[in-house]
């Protein structure tokens, strides 16, 4: 297991990272999910010896980290940038890490020679890489961090300077490669919460230098602990809206006055902010908006709404273009709404449902 | 209008060929001439205008009136190419070093270490001609082609120094970081993996070191008196009274050359805009 | 855990501050002293030199003489060369031998060239004074007379040093992004509007460089002089650094010329860095 605890790094009075505390285990893949600059980065470079915390600890099976060079310390990583020895033909640059272990050559180059069959490049093994395209360098830079089996491998956002369908692609590949390393930690950062759910075997969400929500990934989205990490973890963005709750009735802000059992749950009087995900606003009903943008993306539709002020995004499952400016009716399915109370923690449904 | 605005153009660009070509065609053409082809007046063309002669160029092994040019320039050459490999040497190691660590003595910071060495350019010769000389008095070093090697590894080391810490600040770090994830310390970092892609700055430097070692004058004028002459020392002291004009161009000519041909290498660098960054 | 940076920084260092920053601080303690040929030795005669050379009359005018020529061959050279880069940029018939041509007189060893020179200028045997006559100028006293000597001076310049400026220019030239051209010319800018609002503007910075640099390389001067005129006629031609390198050099005053080169150097840097920011402001646009 690898535990940080405590880390805190500050450069001058912008808080990279602000008291986290968290473990990653073997065997498991552990997306990192938050937005840029949310410290995801840092975290990484925190982990490999390439940014010095001010404070804290990082420990490998109860083993510290903190006296070890970045050389020193068993970690791998794939960074956003395609980074490989120019110099150095693919093959070389695969062997490189292992040559440097005082692994012999020709060993050295068979595992290379098998790692670069394993990303699909078994016919480019001559090339440099700047002869190779930019999915290629990547998967280049993938082998050469997987060759050398260390028991931590840190991928930074990897895929997002490659175009989307080579990311999707290049994702599956990543993760069927990652089920053969049973002892690996692997730490994966990602802006995307679809790909951190799809992916990770446990998710960290992070907001501004600090872990604020850790677990599987499926607990985290159906249940984030504070508006900040719904919103993390939402993708399209979640809809919060502030509510009022005082003699069985609830009263969105500038939206609508519903009567209390909507919610299919009892409250407390008092001010509130409701989580309504995207696919939870509806086209039809008595609510009107008007349409501001519409993003088609594959078989979905997002949009964009204004209603009395209050700013709404719609998710539909089918392809639909609404003409912006036009107005159209709405009506808000609150079966899963998400509840939080007047400081921005979740208020927990009653374990009815077990 | 467009071909008078075309032939302005080639009619400067010819007028100033002319201006750079001038000196050398007066220099190769008095090369071949003897004394009688020179106070007769300017004369340009062998055969049409004098007899063209080798004494000129024989002078520079010893013939008659002239020197000998063997030695001279195996002590520029020794003197220029260890000064420039040295230079290049340490000053390469700093500029790394101050490209990829931050260093702090005091108040001073990487910027100011910079500075420091990069200054050095901004010295005038004569201001150190005096410590220098006593220095190199002091450590009996006087007028010896180590004594000229030392001073020269200081006049050159900014120069390696300012070219290679712009280079190095334009590889990107994660190239070391890399590096250092897979095993490499920073001397290892260094030697296997910014070296070998350090090829085209390290040109850049050698070349400008290879320039300014080579054609020195000032310190190989003031440190050295007669053990120890370097060739443009050689040269200039031909430029007496009785100058023999086809034994001074001669000398001329093969000091010159070999560096005039760097022009061509600087221009492939120029073309490939590989110079752009050492302005900034 | 990164102390292997020592072993890139230290050995370099420590080079220069022996073998420059020691001997420099011996330099100041020296001023103070009266070493010359008859006493050599540390005395302390406290501020006498510095005394000495404020009245020096030959010191200052070759001061002055040297700030002449330093800035007026450095403009003529920034004009030239600018020109010259702007001919070869583009299309051009032969342009790479073009190139390579105007950069071979930087590569030249300045001392020889002017020993070439000095046969070019020769009054009565050179051919440059044939070819004034032949077009109807006539012959000059070249080395001669004071301001001919001092015109010499500045053509060896200007023939040996344009060529870096040239390189400096045209690589800066070179490495311009196209899109604002493309701009310009959908604009219907024609190529002297074109050049003075697109790409002088963007050289500025580049230029700002390429001035300065030459500014410090010419403000050293006194090879060409020593060959070409050894200061004359008189003490027509005479630079500061030749100056200095008489009393040091030849008188052996080390004790004054010591004074001489510190005040030198002082002066230098205090120009320097005020024309280095005055030219930053006037030129360079967007200081990043």
């Amino acid at each position: 297991m690898l535990e940080l605890s405590n880390l805190t790094l500050a450069e001058g009075r912008v808080a990279h990272l602000d008291d986290v505390t968290v473990s990653f285990r073997k065997g498991r893949l552990t997306t990192l999910l938050g937005r840029t600059g949310a410290g995801k980065t840092t975290l990484m470079r925190a982990i490999a010896g390439l940014a010095e915390p001010d404070r804290g600890r990082i420990a490998l099976d109860g083993k510290d980290w903190s006296r070890l060079a970045p050389w020193q310390r068993p970690v791998a990583m794939v960074t956003q940038q395609f980074i490989n020895y120019p110099h150095l033909s693919v093959l070389d640059n695969v062997a490189f890490p292992l040559v440097r272990r005082k692994v012999p050559q020709d060993k050295a180059h068979e595992a290379a020679r098998d790692m670069l069959g394993r990303v699909g490049l078994g016919t480019m093994i001559d090339r440099r890489p700047s002869q190779l395209s930019g999915g290629q360098q990547q998967r280049v830079a993938i082998a050469r961090a997987l060759v050398k089996k260390a028991p931590v491998v840190l991928l930074d956002e990897p895929f997002v300077n490659l175009d989307y369908k080579l990311r999707e692609g290049l994702r599956e590949e990543l993760v069927d490669l990652l089920k053969a390393e049973r002892e690996t930690i692997v730490i994966y950062a990602s802006t995307d919460p679809r790909e951190a759910l799809q992916m990770g075997d446990d998710v960290i969400l992070m907001a501004e230098g600090r872990a604020i929500q850790s677990g599987e990934p499926q607990n985290v989205y159906a249940r984030p602990g504070t508006t900040r990490a719904a919103e993390v973890v939402s993708d399209p963005p979640i809809n919060l809206i502030g509510m009022e709750v005082s003699g069985g009735q609830l009263r969105l802000d500038r939206l609508a006055d519903l009567p209390a059992h909507a919610l299919g749950r009892d409250l407390p009087a008092g001010r509130y902010t409701l989580g309504l995900r995207a696919h939870s606003i509806r086209q039809g009903g008595d609510l009107s908006a008007r349409v501001s943008l519409t993003e088609v993306s594959g078989s979905e539709t997002v949009t964009h709404l204004q209603a009395a002020g209050q700013s709404l995004v719609m998710l539909e499952r089918t392809v639909t273009n609404h003409a912006l400016g036009t107005i159209i009716t709405l009506s808000l399915d609150l079966g899963d709404a998400l509840v939080f109370d007047a400081q921005g923690r979740l208020v927990e449904k009653e374990l009815v449902h077990g | 209008m467009r071909t008078l605005y075309l032939a302005l153009k080639y009619l400067a660009v010819l007028l100033w060929s002319a201006f750079v070509i001038f000196p050398f065609l007066w220099m190769i053409s008095t090369s071949f001439k003897t004394a009688n082809a020179v106070t007769g007046g300017a004369k340009w063309l062998p055969w049409l205008q004098f007899e063209p002669s080798l004494s000129g160029w024989q002078s520079l092994f010893g013939g008659v009136g002239g020197i000998n040019i063997l030695k001279p320039y195996a002590n520029s050459a020794i003197v220029t190419l260890s000064g420039s490999a040295i230079a290049l040497v340490l000053g390469t190691l700093a500029a790394y070093g101050l490209s990829r660590f931050t260093f702090k003595a005091g108040p001073l910071k990487n910027g100011d270490i910079t500075f420091f060495f990069i200054s050095q350019r901004i010295m005038p010769p004569i201001v150190l001609a005096i410590p220098f000389f006593l220095m190199l008095r002091f450590l009996g070093l006087l007028d010896t082609l180590p004594g000229l090697i030392l001073i020269y590894v200081a006049m050159l080391m900014p120069i390696a120094v300012w070219v290679m810490v712009d280079f190095f600040n334009s590889v990107p770090r994660g190239l070391d970081e890399m590096a250092w994830m897979d095993g490499c310390t920073p001397v290892t970092t260094f030697l296997r993996v910014i070296l070998p892609n350090a090829l085209p700055g390290l040109v850049v430097a050698a070349m400008f070191c290879l320039i300014f070692g080579w054609n020195d004058f000032f310190f190989a004028f003031t440190m050295t008196f007669t053990e120890v002459q370097l060739l443009p020392v050689s040269i200039v002291a031909l430029n007496s009274s009785v100058t023999p004009w086809w034994s001074l161009s001669a000398a001329a000519i093969v000091s010159v050359a070999p560096l005039a041909v760097l022009a061509f290498v600087v221009e492939r660098f120029l073309s490939r805009g590989g110079l752009a960054g050492a302005v900034r | 855990m990164y102390r292997q940076k020592y072993i890139f920084l230290l050995p370099g260092l420590l080079v220069l501050v022996a073998i420059i920053l020691f001997p420099l601080l011996f330099t100041i303690r020296v001023s103070f002293s009266s070493w010359d040929v008859y006493n050599p030795g540390l005395n302390w005669i406290g501020g006498e030199n510095y005394a000495r050379l404020w009245e020096d009359a030959r010191y200052w005018e070759a001061l002055t003489r040297l700030s002449v020529l330093t800035v007026g061959t450095v403009l003529l050279q920034y004009t030239l060369g600018f020109a010259l880069a702007l001919l070869v940029w583009r299309d051009i018939i032969a342009r790479r031998f073009f190139r390579v041509l105007f950069l071979v007189p930087m590569m030249t060893t300045p001392v020889v060239m002017s020993v070439i020179w000095r046969t070019i200028f020769h009054e009565s045997l050179g051919p440059l004074n044939p070819i004034l006559d032949a077009i109807g100028i006539g012959a000059q006293p070249w080395l001669s007379q004071a301001g001919h000597a001092f015109a010499a001076v500045m053509i060896v310049e200007v023939w040996q040093w344009t060529p870096f400026m040239f390189l400096l220019l045209l690589a800066g030239l070179l490495s311009l992004p196209n899109e604002p051209f493309l701009a310009a010319r959908i604009d219907g800018a024609g190529p002297i509007r074109t050049f003075l609002s697109v790409t002088f503007p963007m050289m500025g910075a580049i230029s700002v460089g390429a001035i300065l640099i030459r500014l410090i390389e010419a403000s050293k001067l006194m090879e060409t002089v020593y060959v070409l005129t050894s200061g004359g006629p008189g003490t027509s031609t005479e630079t500061t650094s030749y100056y200095i390198y008489i009393r040091g050099m030849r008188d052996f005053q080390i004790g004054y010329s010591a004074s001489l080169s510190l005040t030198y150097l002082i002066v230098m840097s205090v120009a320097l860095t005020l024309i280095a920011k005055a030219l930053i402001r006037l030129m360079v646009k967007d200081r990043t």
